[in-house]
C-alpha cells in the first residue's frame, strides 16, 4: 500500500513535468499566423456591413412570442405586438466576431462547411460556397457523416474546421444534428440563431433572422467576402 | 489521435485543452481554430447547459401608438402599404405628423376628439390635393409608353446571334 501511494505521488510529478514541456514546446516553435491574430481586425471584416444594412435586410425580425426560446432573451430587444425584434447592436457585434473567425480560418487554409436546410435559399448557399471555394451541405444529413466518417466515405476523411449554419434548424424545426455532431467532434461552429433556436452549442452564435431571403442573401454575401479576404491575405502573406 | 465526443461537458475549447494538458493530443495536432479561439473567444462560453437568463421580455410601444390606435379604429380601409418603398410616407405616418402639428397648435386647450377631427379633415384635404397632382389621362399614359418603347428598343441582327 505504501509503495502504491509513493507511485501515485511520483506519477503526479511526471504529469506536471509533461505539462511544462508541452507549454515550452509551444513557445519554442514560432507560429507564422501569430501576426494576424495579434491584430483585432486583420481582414477589415468589421467594415463589411453597417447596422442599417442589417435593418434593410430584415435581420431584426424574429418569430412570435409563443415560439421564443428563453435562451435567446439576452439578444432580443423586445416584442412589438407579439413579434420578437432582435437588438441589432448586439447582432452586429456577434456577426463581426463570426466574420473575423471565418476569415482567420480561411487564412489558415481551413475547410469551411455551410449548412442551410430550407428549399427556398438552399441554392443560394450552395452557389456561395462554390464562389468562395468552400463547401456546403444543404440536403438531408445522414447520422454518421461526422461521427462515422471513415465508414461512410470509405476512406480517411478530413473533417471541416469550421461549420457555418445559416439556419441552425432542420426542416422539422429541431436543431440540426450537425450542431451537436460538430460539438462532439471538436469542430468550431458559427450559426445564425433565430428566436426559436438554441444558441448554447454554437461556438459563435449570430442572433438574427434566418428565414427571409433578404437576410440569408446578406449573410451569404458577408461570409463570402470575409472568406475571400482571408484567402487573399494568405496568398499575399505566404506566397510572395 | 485522441478525441473527446462529450458535447454536454464543458466546451470544445476546454475539452481540447484538457487533451493537450494530459498529453493525449500533441500541441502540433491541435485543431485549426484553437489559436483563433484563444485570440478571439466568444462572448459567452458555448456550454451545453448554459442556463436561460432570468430576463423579462419588453413590450415595444411608442407614444404615437395612441394616435395609430384611434386612426385605425375609426378608419378600417386605409389602402395598401408598399413595404419596399422607404422613400414615401405611409398614410398612417402622414396622419401622425398632421395630428402632432394640430396638437402642438392647440397646446393642451382642445380635447383629443377635437384634435382628431381636425387632423382627419386636414388629411382628407391633403389626399384630395395629391389626387389632383397625379391626374392620369389615357392619352398622356399612351404617349409616355410610346416614348419609353422607342428609348428601350433592342436592335437584334439575326446573322449576329450565332457569331462568337
Amino acid at each position: 500500500m505504501r509503495s502504491l501511494s509513493l507511485l501515485s505521488r511520483k506519477w503526479g510529478s511526471i504529469s506536471t513535468a509533461r505539462l511544462n514541456s508541452t507549454l515550452t514546446e509551444a513557445q519554442a516553435t514560432p507560429d507564422p499566423h501569430k501576426a494576424a491574430l495579434a491584430h483585432p481586425d486583420y481582414f477589415s471584416v468589421h467594415n463589411l456591413f453597417t447596422v442599417k444594412d442589417l435593418f434593410d435586410a430584415r435581420v431584426h425580425y424574429g418569430h412570435r412570442d409563443g415560439s421564443l426560446d428563453e435562451r435567446m432573451l439576452p439578444y432580443v430587444y423586445g416584442s412589438r405586438l407579439g413579434h420578437i425584434i432582435f437588438d441589432l447592436d448586439k447582432t452586429a457585434e456577434y456577426l463581426r466576431r463570426a466574420l473575423n473567425v471565418a476569415a482567420h480560418v480561411a487564412y489558415r487554409d481551413g475547410i469551411i462547411l455551410f449548412f442551410l436546410r430550407g428549399a427556398q435559399n438552399s441554392h443560394l448557399v450552395e452557389k456561395t460556397a462554390q464562389e468562395c471555394g468552400e463547401f456546403a451541405h444543404t440536403r438531408f444529413w445522414r447520422g454518421g457523416i461526422f461521427t462515422n466518417a471513415t465508414k461512410q466515405f470509405g476512406a480517411v476523411t478530413r473533417l471541416p474546421d469550421l461549420c457555418i449554419f445559416f439556419n441552425s434548424q432542420n426542416n422539422v424545426l429541431l436543431q440540426h444534428t450537425a450542431v451537436k455532431d460538430a460539438a462532439k467532434m471538436g469542430i468550431a461552429t458559427v450559426g445564425v440563431v433565430d428566436s426559436n433556436c438554441n444558441p448554447n452549442l454554437l461556438t459563435y452564435p449570430v442572433p438574427g433572422n434566418d428565414d427571409s431571403p433578404a437576410a440569408v442573401e446578406l449573410y451569404c454575401r458577408l461570409f463570402k467576402a470575409a472568406i475571400l479576404r482571408g484567402k487573399e491575405r494568405r496568398k499575399a502573406d505566404f506566397n510572395e | 489521435m485522441a478525441q473527446s465526443r462529450l458535447e454536454k461537458i464543458g466546451t470544445i475549447y476546454t475539452r481540447v485543452t484538457g487533451l493537450i494538458k494530459s498529453g493525449a493530443l500533441k500541441w502540433e495536432d491541435r485543431p485549426l481554430w484553437y489559436d483563433i479561439y484563444e485570440a478571439f473567444p466568444p462572448k459567452e462560453e458555448p456550454k451545453f447547459d448554459r442556463p436561460a437568463p432570468n430576463l423579462p421580455l419588453k413590450n415595444i410601444f411608442y407614444e404615437e401608438d395612441k394616435i395609430r390606435a384611434v386612426f385605425h379604429k375609426n378608419n378600417k380601409n386605409v389602402g395598401t402599404t408598399n413595404f419596399l418603398d422607404s422613400k414615401h410616407k405611409t398614410i398612417t405616418q402622414r396622419f401622425i405628423q398632421i395630428y402632432k402639428t394640430v396638437e402642438a397648435q392647440y397646446d393642451g386647450t382642445a380635447s383629443d376628439s377635437q384634435i382628431y377631427q381636425e387632423a382627419i379633415d386636414l388629411l382628407k384635404r391633403d389626399q384630395e390635393s395629391r389626387k389632383a397632382e397625379d391626374e392620369i389621362s389615357l392619352s398622356s399614359a399612351f404617349k409616355e409608353a410610346q416614348a419609353q418603347e422607342s428609348r428601350d428598343k433592342v436592335k437584334i441582327n439575326v446573322s449576329d446571334i450565332f457569331k462568337e
